[in-house]
């Protein structure tokens, strides 16, 4: 147990003192900045409602916890290999699978930081609006289950696929098939396919979560099926790493 | 005198059709169906979701049938009249009425969101099937009072102000563990 703590203290850790991860979180504060200075310079987006800003700005931070995620799962096992540090890891006294938990809470570490990091800019655009705590609580909730997700599949994947470059592709277009919501917006999403997508896509069910949370005020008995929703995501993705690294290969 | 008199019926004839005339053409336009529409109560302000009351009324003697109400807001900003598009208000731009029978009233909600300040018109639009003409409610105007909703005092500060913070963490951070780790190499290579 000693040794499954120190591995998840070296994953959490290593990526504040490494330049790798203190890039990640400077692009993701410097993305949420220029979209705080489009909100006040632009005049039409000035004038969105500050729970229209919320829901925005929490899209946004959600869409950067999944990317740091895939980035990070891809690099997991199959950047261990092209290192040559994955024979050293997997015969040291922890096993296989506690190295993959430790790898996946050091992705939803990073995810805690990047929400960390977006408080002040939730707080700045929606202190003055409706729901900024709920905004809060269900942001946490959908981005955690989000990033177990996404960041679970891909270090599963980087179990099976011997290069982070094979991983990270797969994984980034998963990132932008499931990120299209964002791009489709509001009105091609009532098509058929458009609903049948947000159903079924775990990213567009936590923005249709995070809308009627802030924008349209719903209660926690509307979320309850988003919420299940998402949790069979994340556990049908740990059944699915937990399958993948038994049959992980050097 | 019998001349006379013929012509002055005649005239009063004339005169008397004349005046009914109108009064014919207003009863024959009167509209088979009515449409009104209620503001809410109160001062709107930015933000706020308000709740239009629309009612369609069947005020003729046949039953109407697949009736087609519609929302319309516009600007009444003077120099800056336009429509307005409800999908960014939130609001529900038609409905339809199955049927109407004589005298029966439809009433519903229409809410939106307000999401700019300012002077607007709102009306409803009631589009028979059978008839050439659309039935139009009155155009109830209303003012929406600005809110100052995103603050850019407070954005401003923290856009610039966190990723130096962050810069100066990571330096921080990573200049002490550069550190640590020198002074434990330097042991470790001592004898």
């Amino acid at each position: 147990m000693r040794y499954v703590g120190a591995l998840i203290r070296k994953e959490c850790v290593e990526d504040i003192f490494s330049s790798r991860g203190a890039v990640l979180y400077l692009v993701g504060c410097g993305i949420l900045s220029v979209f705080s200075f489009l909100l006040v310079s632009n005049t039409e987006l000035s004038l969105l409602d500050n729970a229209q800003a919320v829901y925005m700005m929490a899209g946004i931070v959600v869409g950067l916890a999944v990317l740091i995620a895939v980035i990070r799962g891809s690099d997991g096992f199959a950047g261990e290999r092209e290192r040559e540090t994955l024979e050293t890891l997997l015969t040291a006294p922890v096993g296989a699978l506690n190295a993959a938990m430790a790898k996946l809470a050091g992705i939803v570490f990073s995810w805690f930081i990047i929400f960390f990091l977006s408080i002040p800019y939730l707080w700045t655009v929606g202190s003055t609006g409706q729901n900024l705590w709920p905004a809060f609580a269900y942001l946490f909730l959908a981005g955690t289950l989000l990033v177990v997700t996404f960041g679970g599949f891909t270090l599963a994947l980087s179990a099976r696929i011997k290069t982070v470059k094979g991983v990270l592709s797969i994984g980034l277009l998963l990132f932008l098939v499931s990120g299209s919501p964002i791009v489709m917006g509001p009105s091609l999403r009532q098509s058929a396919i458009g609903r049948f997508m947000d159903a079924i896509n775990p990213f567009g069910v936590a923005l249709n979560m995070l809308d009627s949370v802030v924008v349209d005020s719903q209660g926690i008995l509307i979320q309850i099926l988003p919420l299940s929703v998402l949790l069979c995501y994340a556990g049908a993705v740990l059944l699915f790493l937990h399958l993948a690294i038994r049959r992980m290969e050097l | 005198m019998k001349r006379h008199i013929l012509l002055s019926i005649a005239f009063l004839t004339i005169f008397s059709c004349m005046l009914f005339v109108p009064a014919m053409n207003g009863r024959a336009e009167v509209p088979s169906v009515q449409v009104t529409i209620e503001p809410p109560p109160g001062a709107l302000t930015m933000g706020d979701k308000a709740v239009f009351q629309g009612t369609v009324r069947n005020a003729g003697r046949q039953n109407l049938q697949g009736l087609v109400v519609y929302l319309s807001l516009v600007s009444l900003e003077p120099g800056h009249e336009h429509p307005m598009d409800l999908e960014d208000w939130s609001a529900q731009k038609a409905i339809r009425i199955e049927r109407l029978a004589p005298g029966e009233t439809s009433a519903r909600d229409w809410s939106m969101r307000l999401i700019r300040s300012g002077r607007y018109g709102v009306a409803l639009t009631v589009i028979d099937p059978r008839e050439s003409r659309p039935m139009v409610s009155a155009l109830i105007p209303f003012t929406v009072l600005p809110k100052p909703a995103i603050a850019s005092g407070r954005i401003v500060p923290v856009a610039i102000g966190e990723p130096l913070i962050l810069l100066f963490l990571f330096g921080l951070f990573s200049g002490l563990h550069n550190r640590r780790r020198q002074t434990r190499d330097r042991k470790r290579v001592r004898p």
